[in-house]
């Protein structure tokens, strides 16, 4: 699509269960003044109340591809609709995506690596995902997807805090911490938050990945000790209230693990580590975010993926005198810590 | 192609789609639900008539008649007269219409909405309603009109035109079928894939062939009568497969046309074959031909990616529209 002229259009999914808030949160971003139109892709079966002149049902069709990597999936739905509102350009300068409670959001963001006619007219911002303090305990015991929501987030938008007392906030502040190290997390009590927090925040843009979060992955999971102070805590309160949900048990199969080299990384071995690794491991690695200082090159190296899905290019220059680093963060389910961080520093020039 | 002689309006909305009726009339659907009407040999702009409440998605030629039928982002499957009458053939509210077929063969026209293809009389009185597991991704006939192809995930169903009761005949290939054509002979049905090749099915004996190596996904598939070749898009060239004898498996295509930076998006073929017109994504045209394997630029680059092309009945122009909102028609092709 080299010569397409129009600009790609930015797409941001909003994610979480039924009754999070997700439906407030559209309302905010189509009502409130920031100068843009948006269009909204929702969900046939999702909450109602939601009016406007864009807005376009879909059926959440998950597609398999036959590109030999079992776990890339697209969603067809979108891949037809983004074409049609294309046909609409000019009229809206950014798109919503709402997907139901209990979607993955795997597909959603795959179908903005594998679709060439999707990538030459949209491109991924973020995915927001809202998350209920109040009951998300007990989603994060019955399904799946609410692990798998909150992994795959760049922005996380924990809401109706005021539900809940101050310990109940930390604890789940420190469950949805474990399992994703990289998303700022935003609390709210009926998504009030900052539209600017959510909106335009180009997480899936190599070149903004350090602008928009700069110590992204410095950031350090909870501190150690706190979170186990809670998890005493936990099984005391279980003994009281033996059907009162408690985060604590809730044992997370996601989990994110960070890893750092401060030596020169060679690009040849870090290929194939990596290559490796997503051939192995790619249906269990949700979502992956690096900078990488590999010998050789004066620029940053960046890369993310999805699943198997990898972008990665060399970015913004290393500034003289800077201390030089390689940071990675996996989020993951079955994470073997160890094994990563062994392969990761074999990748040392 | 001696001298062709380009004629082309700003129309200030995507094109979605072009067609000819058999008067020659030439329709250009917009994506600001506009049809644009142009008579035959007319030289001022094709004027535009509001069809849709919302873009156009899809549009055919309705039947033999000097008319059009169109499908919106509105739900609105509507009927627009070569003079500009304007008339609403049905409504599914909250669905978008997108793919429309009303074949000249035929006494049907038949709408793709979401999971259903809609079976409507000439009359517009419904006839049936063919339901699918998933959402219809694209429709074709058969040359006779009476069977209908329909395009979905995991495979292509064969309904039959008459507008009763039926099960569809299903032809399972695994993946999500994007598009479907049928052949002129009636042979094959050759579907589009999300991966990037095709699929087609020998009817005789239902045997299968796959075409790829497209790097990207297959828009446009248009039939050559003679020599007898599917030209498609898709590719930096044309890539024509042979249909002739038993068919396109073992055979290499043909390539056409001028490779360029970009990529074709649409293809068009001459009604009595032969001579294929191939649009790319820095908006050149191109005409080629299959015996000879000669091209010659039609159209210079610019105006935005070709969106879609048309032959006019009797051969003697093409119609080109943009994503860019440029649309005309090359005479002397």
């Amino acid at each position: 699509m080299s010569q397409t002229s129009a600009p790609q259009i930015p797409v941001t999914v909003l994610t979480g269960f039924l009754g999070a808030g997700k439906t407030t949160l559209l309302n905010r971003i189509l009502t409130e003044p920031h100068g843009r139109k948006y269009a909204v892709i929702v969900n046939e079966f999702g909450e109602l109340g939601i009016d406007g002149d864009l807005v376009v049902g879909a059926d959440e069709e998950v597609f398999e591809m036959n590109n030999g990597c079992i776990c890339c999936t697209v969603r067809g739905d979108l891949i037809r609709i983004i074409a049609g509102l294309m046909k609409r350009r000019g009229k809206f300068d950014a798109i919503v995506i709402e997907t139901t409670g209990l979607a993955d959001p795997a597909p959603v963001a795959q179908t903005f690596f594998v679709d060439d006619e999707v990538k030459g007219r949209a491109r991924l911002d973020s995915i927001v995902t809202v998350v209920d303090a109040k009951h998300l305990p007990q989603r994060l015991k019955d399904s799946r997807e609410a692990e798998e929501q909150i992994a795959f987030a760049d922005v996380i938008v924990l809401n109706k805090i005021d539900l809940v007392s101050a310990k109940e906030l930390r604890e789940v502040e420190s469950v949805v911490r474990a399992i994703n190290r990289f998303a700022p997390i935003h609390k709210a009590r009926e998504c009030d938050v900052a539209l600017d927090k959510v909106l335009d925040r180009g997480a899936f843009d190599l070149d903004r990945i350090l602008q928009v979060e700069p110590d992204f992955l410095e950031r350090q999971p909870e501190d150690h000790n706190h979170g186990h102070d809670h998890h005493d805590h936990g099984y005391d309160h279980d003994h009281d209230h033996a059907d009162a949900p408690s985060v604590l048990r809730h044992n997370p199969e996601v989990t994110s693990v960070s890893l750092r080299l401060d030596k020169p990384i060679s690009q040849q071995k870090f290929e194939a580590w990596f290559r490796r690794l997503l051939a192995a491991q790619g249906q269990d690695l949700l979502r992956c975010k690096g900078i990488l200082d590999v010998q050789g090159l004066d620029k940053r190296y960046v890369l993310h993926a999805v699943h198997m899905q990898v972008d990665g290019k060399p970015t913004s220059p290393w500034k003289p005198g800077e201390k030089r680093l390689s940071r990675i963060v996996f989020i993951g389910r079955k994470l073997d810590a160890e094994d990563l961080r062994r392969g990761f520093e074999s990748c040392a020039a | 192609m001696a001298d062709p002689h380009v004629t082309a309006w700003e129309l200030d909305a995507p094109v979605a789609a072009l067609a000819f009726a058999r008067d020659g009339t030439l329709a250009i659907a917009l994506g600001d639900g506009n049809l644009a009407l142009r008579a035959p040999g007319e030289r001022s702009s094709p004027k535009k008539i509001q069809t849709h409440d919302g873009a156009v998605l899809c549009m055919a030629a309705d039947g033999g008649d000097a008319a059009f039928v169109t499908g919106g982002d509105d739900g609105k499957l509507a009927r627009v007269a070569a003079d500009g009458a304007v008339g609403t053939l049905q409504t599914w509210k909250g669905k978008w219409v997108e793919h429309v077929l009303a074949p000249v063969a035929g006494s049907f026209r038949a709408a793709a909405v979401g999971k259903a293809v809609h079976m409507l009389g000439r009359d517009g009185k419904p006839l049936a309603t063919l339901e699918h597991q998933g959402t219809v991704a694209g429709i074709a006939v058969n040359p006779k009109a009476k069977r209908l192809a329909t395009a979905h995930y995991n495979g292509v169903s064969l309904w039959w035109t008459h507008g009763r009761e039926q099960k569809p005949k299903v032809m399972n290939w695994r993946g999500s079928h994007i598009g479907v054509t049928w052949s002129p002979d009636g042979e094959y049905v050759v579907s589009a894939m999300q991966d990037m090749e095709m699929h087609g099915w020998r009817l005789s004996d239902g045997s299968d062939m796959r075409m790829s190596g497209y790097p990207m996904k297959i828009r446009a598939m248009a039939w050559s009568p003679q020599p007898y070749f599917l030209a498609t898009s898709g590719a930096d060239r044309v890539v024509c497969w042979p249909f002739a004898g038993a068919g396109p498996t073992g055979k290499p295509p043909v390539e056409l046309g001028y490779a360029r930076a970009g990529a074709v998006t649409s293809v068009a073929a001459h009604p009595k074959g032969d001579l294929i017109a191939a649009g790319y994504d820095d908006g050149v045209v191109a005409l080629a031909r299959i015996s000879n394997r000669e091209a010659a630029f039609v159209k210079p680059p610019g105006g935005g990616k070709i969106e879609a092309l048309a032959f006019a009945p009797d051969g003697k122009s093409v119609a080109f529209g943009t994503e860019d909102g440029l649309a005309g028609i090359i005479d002397g092709a």
